[in-house]
């Protein structure tokens, strides 16, 4: 949360959180680089430049995974949470270790030729009509794009300016980046040695993906089951009992336009917000309230769950919703409120109020 | 040919790119976002995503200083399609490793040479 925007916003968790980092990272890359050498043999024998290369793009890979796999961790898992808090810095050291993986590819296998050696990078291999020797540089070079657009568009100020719809349809690309890396690896490196021990972590790696956002959907799925939900008019949806509520939490129901809303109980109060925090949509209904603020267990944004906003003098704010109680059921109008319009909050124990 | 015409505009979009950081974060930035007046230490950390995304900047430059940013909706998250992008992902991704080792040739390491007859 801002006021007037800083490079970074450090704090000691941060330091910890990036010294652990590249401590893992110079840890990886020097395992790689001294000890890996003597256990395997490679098939033709490599140069220690193309050591070095191998280095730097397995660890961009496994990074790439651990960034992917750390969101569903923490919605499976709330211990998780620590994790996902300053992923964003993992994602930028990330796309430095790439950006180092295909600066060793440039600067080995293009630069003793005559030939421009970024021409010769797209010119060199142009097989697209087969897969064995299908050119696997080109899906290096895609995911390398998007994890640049990915980094040098982290800073919060870029999700304020593009707004959150257009900055989170751009940061899905963390998505065929990690598709094209696979790609590159399997129809690359993979192809130029006996299936060992890489092509396996390769594939545990996917696994553990597909696996863990697969029971993340699943849970997902689970805490904002729709299955009870119905229309019971043009805008107004029946949701749930009040009594599944527990106060200072919210339940979290996803209406049949696709929007997720958390309906909060404090002081025998409902009040409803957008389930998405307005930094990085963060499931606000897995915070508690205290003091009438949610906490998003993102990143720690806070938000009135009466009005939507941020406390002074942060700026952000969210959707709220208009709900009623009918024959103990809440009900929600779809139609979201302005972000940061107060709402009265509803007192649960008068019956058919609207 | 190709690879050449692809690295010349790959040059001309960074080049257009760093003309379009310049004029934003000199005057456009401030005109954008209220937050960004008299904080001058992060914008150099904005030229990077400027010089690869400048179409996006440009636009949205326009439609926030011309004052057509009136859509709320717009700021909502696309979440609803976060369960269709990871059963595309699941697809690709195991599609992509089946494809990787059907086409792979096993070879034997250190094959010894064989002498051709060429009698």
């Amino acid at each position: 949360m801002s006021v007037k925007y800083v490079p970074v916003q450090w704090n000691v968790f941060k330091f910890l959180y990036d010294f652990a980092l590249l401590v893992i990272i110079m840890g990886f890359l020097w395992v790689f680089v001294h000890i890996i050498p003597d256990q395997l043999t490679y098939d033709p024998s490599i140069t220690p430049q193309i050591q070095n290369m191998r280095a730097f793009g397995s660890c961009a890979f496994f990074l790439l995974t651990a960034i992917l796999v750390i969101g569903p961790l923490a919605r499976i898992d709330r211990r998780f949470l620590p994790l996902l808090y300053n992923r964003r810095h993992l994602g930028v050291l990330t796309c430095f270790v790439a950006f180092s993986h295909a600066s060793f590819v440039i600067r080995w296998y293009f630069v003793f030729s005559p030939t421009d050696r970024y021409v010769a990078l797209f010119g060199t291999n142009t097989a697209y009509n087969q897969l064995l020797g299908f050119p696997f540089e080109s899906f290096g070079i895609f995911a390398l794009l998007c994890l640049i657009i990915l980094a040098t568009t982290s800073h919060d100020f870029w999700l304020k300016f593009l707004t959150p719809r257009i900055w989170k349809s751009l940061h899905y690309l963390i998505y065929p980046a990690y598709a094209a890396v696979v790609a590159h690896i399997g129809l690359g490196t993979l192809q130029d040695q006996p299936v060992s021990i890489f092509g396996f972590l390769v594939v545990l790696c996917v696994a553990l993906v597909v696996g863990l956002h697969l029971m993340a959907r699943r849970c997902e799925l689970e805490t904002t089951d729709s299955s009870a939900l119905h229309r019971v008019d043009a805008y107004w949806h029946a949701l749930f009992p009040v009594q599944e509520i527990e106060e200072g939490y919210a339940r979290v129901a996803r209406i049949d336009t696709g929007d997720r809303i958390a309906v909060f109980l404090h002081n025998g109060k409902l009040s409803a917000i957008s389930n998405a925090c307005a930094h990085q949509n963060g499931p606000l209904g897995e915070g508690k309230i205290i003091d009438c603020f949610v906490t998003c267990p993102w990143h720690g944004f806070q938000y009135d769950v009466t009005n939507g906003r941020s406390p002074a003098p942060f700026t952000e704010k969210i959707a709220t919703y208009q709900i009623r109680v009918r024959e103990g059921i809440v009900e929600v109008d779809e139609r979201a409120n302005p972000p940061g319009t107060p709402v009265e909050p509803l007192n649960v124990e008068k019956e058919d109020s609207v | 040919m190709v690879a050449e015409t692809l690295v010349f505009l790959i040059q001309v979009w960074l080049g257009v790119g760093a003309l379009v950081a310049g004029a934003f974060l000199l005057i456009g930035i401030g005109q954008v976002d209220e937050d960004a007046h008299g904080a001058f230490a992060f914008r150099p950390l904005l030229i990077p995503g400027i010089l690869v995304i400048w179409p996006l900047v440009i636009w949205r430059w326009w439609v926030v200083s011309t004052g057509r940013d009136i859509n709320r909706h717009i700021k909502a998250a696309p979440r609803r399609s976060h369960g269709i992008v990871t059963i595309l992902l699941m697809i690709i991704l195991v599609g992509t490793l089946l494809i990787s080792f059907a086409i792979h040739q096993e070879r034997s390491i250190n094959i010894a040479p064989v002498k051709l007859d060429m009698s």
